[in-house]
């Protein structure tokens, strides 16, 4: 009792908190866009090109970002949550069912006490225990269920591999009761905290995703443990078990999702630091035509935009006219735009060259090219400044602003053996190379920048341009070997180092036919066999004294071992190592998520973690009931 | 005339076979490489790609993936029959969403297909009975111009004007029947149905009132006349017949191809259509999605085709097949 009295007294100091941040840095224009007090009532209408998944929606296979803030802001809840608050706050894990929690002392075991208040949502009506919490890493731990990002618990929790043919009790977790759970790891983990944040460890209840044993079926039944429900959740027939279950009416990805208050959920009992809950519903209609969809915006009959880019027109008209500038939010979204070059590819397989590139490329005109500041920032390092801020302000190849340093990457040219003549141009055959691109806007604009940059240093770019999914299929087989690509970006996972840079730059991760670490750092001889691309390997180390790739593997294992400062500090290191010796990227931008909102929306938060908005945050006063669109 | 439907069947069943053996072939020999690959997203682990292709079943040959199409759409699958497995995208039975789409396209189809049939004929008609007026010229030249106008063009422009300015008609989306009723079901119609009639009514014109001519020039209609038939006879029970029987077989074409979706259309004004569905599916590259919206609009295409043939040899009766 006195724990929840502490609570509401620091929810409440929190939640001025939540407005006072949502006011001065939710949104880079605009202000926050508050057009009034937040009142809870009203439905937010908005519409998107497509619903598109990974799993329907099923927590444990679902990785899409929007997936993520509406399970967190809205539907289902975990030991770890966050605030949906812009900056690093909202990339920090808050517990949400945690009320106690005790880490030993080598970092291997996690105990937590969870709440014994939480009921889960009709029509199963029942305490959520902590046997729910376990059952959810049963389900990633089940391959047939295809967890998407189950490797930041397979090999971390004891027992968990990620191979299993059907649901088992996982070794490494011990349940003594209905509140409490135990987590015994391999390893210390530093940042397990932000994985037990991530949607696919939020607990689910076994009458209903139990019936369900492939990927995908149980997000059409889904029962909520958050603030809010799929429309139409109460009528889901558990009388049956599983034969009778269907899936519920408000959630079709093909037509769109409409969620509703739930009525289980007690705000009361919670802090409004998390959940503010000002809406009654949400309605997500699928609209094929962008265009349309802000005229509807424009018109009153959305609310506001959800996944789709503004076109051109609309948003000049947002970012110009003094009474819209408010409408319109540009927040950071924790995406990194790059270039990839490859180590096993002349000319990029001498770091003189690689360097040579980080300082030619101006930063500042393909900044502009991708729709200007309030797209993107000109990117310094790898890693976005929420997700490593010891990183902030670290820049190893400055110029004038941005606009790339020709006599400084003309030295760096000098160094390579492919200019025989060291006068800072490229000119061995293998200068000539092919340059991977999007062939759809805005990257047919850009690309010829791209071109002329490197030619500046004689590196003479075979442009091709192919569909955006051409370019990644090719740059993550490893035997295509493809030089340079150009168009692509990366998000984080979760708010720290590792959720980023893991998939990207861990030679461990390396896999022939679907190779993330693009440009193959930390690639081992084996991979290289592995891969049919031996000769080429050899060929590469020889540019290196150890006859080695470059490799960051080992300095990120000592980095997660870690937490706190200690951890930043080294992933600080990690990314110093990684931009100045293996630069298998050009980071060139630091993405923003654009939203626009009609005068209705009174409060628009953002939500760092999810990079969207933060549902549980955002008011409006439009006064209308939520309609099932789905 | 039974022998001959039946041997169109046969002939109609391979072309389907054809078509979809093709689009497998072409979805295999596309460069952006193995589904499942990009369908795993970043955690590309060998049990995880081979969980996904067991999923969708990408862990056969590309002839026997086509096989177990062929079988699941004849036979059923564990979704029913007909069995149109899942879609690649959004990972729920296929069967449900086609049958819904269809409802949509078809709805967009007969609608615009009354619309353009009885201006466009209407039209074709007046102007042929008043060759070389200004009635005749005025109707023809806005033919031209409605023929130059694409789809693509024409339906931002009506809705910006006739929604976003006018106020006088609603904007995009589907509004269905049953839980709408009769009011916002017709309303949100309006447009699309005649955007999309617009094209077609401006060619049926110029087709009606080239074919009627050409048939008011016959002989017989001569003959007709000489008789002391009343004019209103002659066009309609002599000329009209012979004139319209060639509209008959573009016609039955035409609303085929719409129902194998109106892509443009449906885009534009929101219409969850089988169009819609197959810019999606195209963006997506969701192969079986793709298969299944081919499978459809071949069906209907080669099914209006033996349709329309029969109808011509009914409708003339100089055409006989066996």
């Amino acid at each position: 009792m006195q724990r929840k009295r502490w609570v509401v007294g620091l929810a409440v100091v929190a939640s001025f908190a939540v407005l006072a941040t949502a006011c001065s840095s939710g949104s880079s224009t605009g202000g926050g866009g508050a057009t009034g007090s937040p009142t809870p009532g009203g439905t937010y209408r908005t519409a998107t090109q497509t619903l598109s998944n990974t799993s329907n929606f099923d927590p444990t296979g679902e990785y899409y970002g929007y997936a993520w803030a509406i399970f967190q802001n809205l539907l289902i809840r975990g030991l770890y949550n966050n605030n949906h608050v812009p900056g690093d706050e909202g990339n920090t894990p808050q517990p949400d069912l945690v009320t106690d929690s005790k880490i030993s002392s080598d970092g291997l075991t996690y105990e937590f006490t969870i709440r014994d208040d939480v009921t889960w949502g009709p029509p199963l009506d029942r305490t959520l225990t902590a046997g729910d919490v376990e059952y959810a890493f049963e389900r990633i731990n089940d391959s047939a269920l295809a967890a998407y990002y189950g490797n930041y618990y397979c090999g971390v929790i004891k027992g968990m591999t990620c191979s299993e043919t059907s649901i088992h009790p996982v070794s490494g977790i011990d349940v003594p009761d209905d509140t409490h759970i135990t987590f015994h790891l391999e390893s210390p983990t530093g940042d397990f905290l932000y994985r037990l944040a991530m949607p696919a460890t939020y607990p689910q209840p076994k009458e209903v995703a139990g019936c369900f044993e492939s990927a995908g079926g149980y997000g059409s039944n889904l029962v909520s443990s958050g603030a809010y429900m799929y429309f139409g959740s109460d009528k889901l027939d558990i009388s049956g078990g599983c034969k009778s279950l269907k899936p519920v009416a408000g959630m079709n990805p093909d037509k769109g999702m409409t969620i509703v208050r739930n009525p289980n959920f007690d705000p009361a009992t919670e802090d409004p630091a998390m959940y503010s809950n000002y809406l009654d519903g949400l309605q997500i209609e699928i609209n094929s035509n962008v265009d349309d969809i802000f005229q509807k915006i424009q018109a009153g009959e959305l609310d506001g935009s959800f996944a789709d880019t503004p076109p051109p027109t609309v948003e000049q008209e947002y970012a110009t006219n003094p009474d819209l500038q408010q409408f319109i939010h540009s927040d950071p979204g924790d995406r990194t735009w790059y270039i990839t070059m490859n180590l096993l590819a002349p000319p990029f397989d001498d770091p003189a060259v690689r360097k040579a590139v980080q300082f030619v490329v101006d930063k500042a005109a393909l900044v502009k090219g991708y729709g200007g500041s309030l797209h993107a920032d000109i990117a310094t390092t790898v890693d976005p400044p929420s997700v490593l801020p010891a990183t902030a302000d670290y820049n190893p190849y400055p110029s004038e602003g941005g606009a790339g340093d020709v006599n400084a990457a003309m030295d760096q040219m000098k160094q390579s053996k492919y200019d025989t003549n060291a006068d800072g141009q490229c000119d061995a055959p293998e200068c000539t190379f092919l340059l991977l691109s999007s062939n759809t806007t805005p990257w047919t604009n850009m690309n010829p920048i791209l071109v002329q940059d490197l030619a500046k240093i004689g590196l003479k770019a075979q442009l091709s341009e192919v569909k955006p999914d051409v370019v990644n299929a090719q740059a993550i087989t490893v035997k295509k070997l493809v030089p340079m690509t150009f168009g692509q970006g990366w998000a984080k996972d979760f708010g720290s180092p590792y959720g980023f840079d893991f998939f990207v730059f861990n030679g461990t991760t390396i896999s022939c036919t679907g190779s993330y670490d693009e440009g193959l750092l930390g690639m081992t001889e084996e991979q290289a066999k592995e891969c049919d691309v031996l000769d080429e390997y050899n060929a590469a180390i020889q540019n290196y004294p150890d006859h080695k790739l470059p490799s960051i593997d080992d300095k990120m294992a000592q980095c997660v071992a870690l937490a706190g400062e200690e951890q930043q500090t080294c992933y600080a290191e990690m990314n110093k190592v990684n931009m100045e010796e293996g630069m298998t990227w050009v980071p060139w931008a630091w993405g923003k998520n654009l939203v626009i909102t009609s005068p209705t929306v009174t409060q628009y938060v953002y939500d760092q973690n999810a990079g969207d908005p933060a549902w549980a945050h955002i008011a409006v006063n439009n006064g209308l009931a939520p309609e099932n669109v789905a | 005339m039974i022998r001959y439907i039946i041997r169109r069947v046969l002939w109609a069943i391979l072309v389907l076979l054809i078509v979809v053996f093709l689009t497998y072939m072409i979805f295999f020999l596309l460069p952006s490489g193995d589904p499942a690959v990009r369908l795993a997203g970043k955690n590309q682990t060998p049990q995880l790609l081979a969980q996904i292709r067991q999923q969708f079943g990408l862990d056969h040959p590309w002839y026997v993936q086509y096989f177990l199409f062929l079988r699941h759409a004849f036979f059923g699958d564990q979704y029913g029959w007909p069995g149109l497995g899942l879609s690649f995208t959004l990972k729920i039975p296929l069967k449900g969403i086609i049958f819904s789409r269809v409802a949509v396209t078809a709805q967009l189809a007969l609608g615009a297909a009354i619309v353009w049939l009885v201006s466009g004929i209407s039209i074709g008609i007046l102007a042929a009975l008043r060759p070389h007026t200004f009635a005749d010229r005025t109707a023809m030249g806005l033919a031209i111009l409605a023929i130059s106008m694409p789809v693509f063009f024409l339906g931002p422009l009506a809705l910006y004007i006739f929604w976003f300015k006018l106020h006088w008609l609603p904007g995009t989306g589907y509004y269905p029947l049953a839980r709408y009723g009769l009011g916002p079901w017709f309303s949100h119609w309006i447009l699309p149905w005649c955007v999309l009639a617009v094209l077609y009514a401006a060619f049926y014109a110029r087709l009606t009132r080239s074919n009627l001519m050409e048939t008011m020039n016959e002989d017989y209609i001569r003959t007709a006349r000489a008789k002391g038939l009343p004019e209103k006879r002659v066009v309609l029970k002599h000329g009209l017949r012979a004139g319209l029987t060639p509209i008959v077989t573009v016609f039955g074409l035409d609303l085929a191809a719409l129902l194998g979706g109106a892509i443009i259309t449906e885009s534009i004004f929101n219409l969850p259509g089988i169009g819609q569905l197959t810019v999606q599916a195209v963006g997506g590259q969701d192969l079986n999605t793709i298969a299944v919206i081919t499978l459809v609009a071949a069906v209907f295409v080669v099914v209006a085709n033996l349709v329309v043939d029969i109808l011509y040899a009914v409708l003339d009766p100089r055409v006989r097949y066996d």
